[in-house]
């Protein structure tokens, strides 16, 4: 009697065919599903917390200022004083008249630059405001 | 001399193989370059600026106006009383919902004011139990009204309980020190 090796006959390999097609639907998702990252934030602060927040929709009419830990002011991609927020603000307003502006404030920090922000934002006619927040867990 | 047609057999396929690498690139490119996260935060529309000279001091009933203080050392007062944060909300509630039925010159307003050196998160929380009481009174009288809760009306019907039970809060004027 003769032995012979039993012999698998089924391909051994895995068909990546149709990798390219899934990879490019993950890669559709992703573009349609965030956003391009516009500026680098270069302030440290962390939000407050609150329970009764709401979700800005549209994310192209915001326009943020953050105000770190230290009382830096940040806009756009520099750090500025009080006095420039307006006329900056004020442009922006004349480009897109129903900008929202979005105040990431460190929570540590007092209100008397949040009154100062606002007073310059009134002047400059912005005046829907989003104070940042974080769900309360 | 002998021509010969040449016999090519030369495959007239793309090559494939890398287009997955080709593509797992782009798609790390996009992990990097964008953000996913959303933006959460609480909603106000600040008053209109007016030079000092041109302000004028609108009298307002004692009973429409819910003033809120909040001092430097964290202590808050409601119209004139002192009450811990978290009561604001049951406080306002009961208030806002006696002048559902009253005309829109008559509705609550509440009135936020803090000095300059008191801490921003509890202001943010002062904030967010106005809107809470707010948002708990809108729920309760779409609730009642429509029998469904406030973000499964219509949007007509929405603006309408939005009329019914305006949001009114005014950020006092800053004081010169």
């Amino acid at each position: 009697m003769k032995f012979e090796k039993k012999r698998a006959t089924t391909k051994q390999e895995i068909p990546t065919a149709s990798m390219p097609d899934i990879v490019f639907m993950l890669l559709l998702f992703f573009m349609v599903s965030t956003t391009l990252r516009e500026v680098d934030v270069l302030v440290q602060f962390k939000l407050p917390e609150a329970e009764a927040i709401e979700k800005i929709e549209n994310k192209r009419l915001i326009s943020y200022i953050w105000v770190g830990n230290n009382g830096n002011i940040q806009l756009n991609d520099n750090l500025v004083k009080l006095e420039e927020v307006r006329p900056i603000m004020y442009s922006k307003r004349v480009q897109l008249p129903n900008v929202i502006v979005s105040l990431r404030v460190d929570k540590n920090s007092d209100m008397g630059i949040v009154t100062d922000i606002q007073q310059e934002l009134r002047k400059a006619d912005a005046r829907r405001i989003n104070y940042s927040a974080m769900l309360k867990q | 001399m002998v021509l010969l047609k040449k016999k090519g057999s030369r495959s007239a396929e793309i090559p494939t193989s890398s287009m997955a690498d080709i593509a797992f690139l782009l798609l790390l490119f996009f992990l990097v370059a964008t953000v996913i996260d959303v933006d959460t935060g609480i909603g106000l529309t600040l008053p209109e600026y007016l030079p000092p000279e041109e302000q004028e001091v609108v009298p307002l009933s004692k009973d429409r106006m819910a003033a809120l203080l909040i001092n430097e050392n964290g202590d808050v007062l409601l119209n004139g009383e002192a009450i811990a944060i978290p009561q604001i909300k049951q406080n306002l509630i009961e208030r806002i919902k006696s002048k559902i039925d009253l005309p829109a010159n008559k509705k609550l307003v509440v009135s936020i004011k803090t000095d300059r050196k008191t801490n921003y998160n509890l202001y943010i929380q002062a904030l967010d139990q106005v809107k809470g009481a707010y948002h708990e009174v809108w729920e309760e009288y779409s609730m009642a009204n429509y029998g469904k809760k406030f973000d499964d009306l219509i949007p007509e019907e929405s603006s309408l309980v939005r009329e019914k039970i305006p949001i009114s809060i005014s950020i006092a004027e800053p004081e010169k020190i």
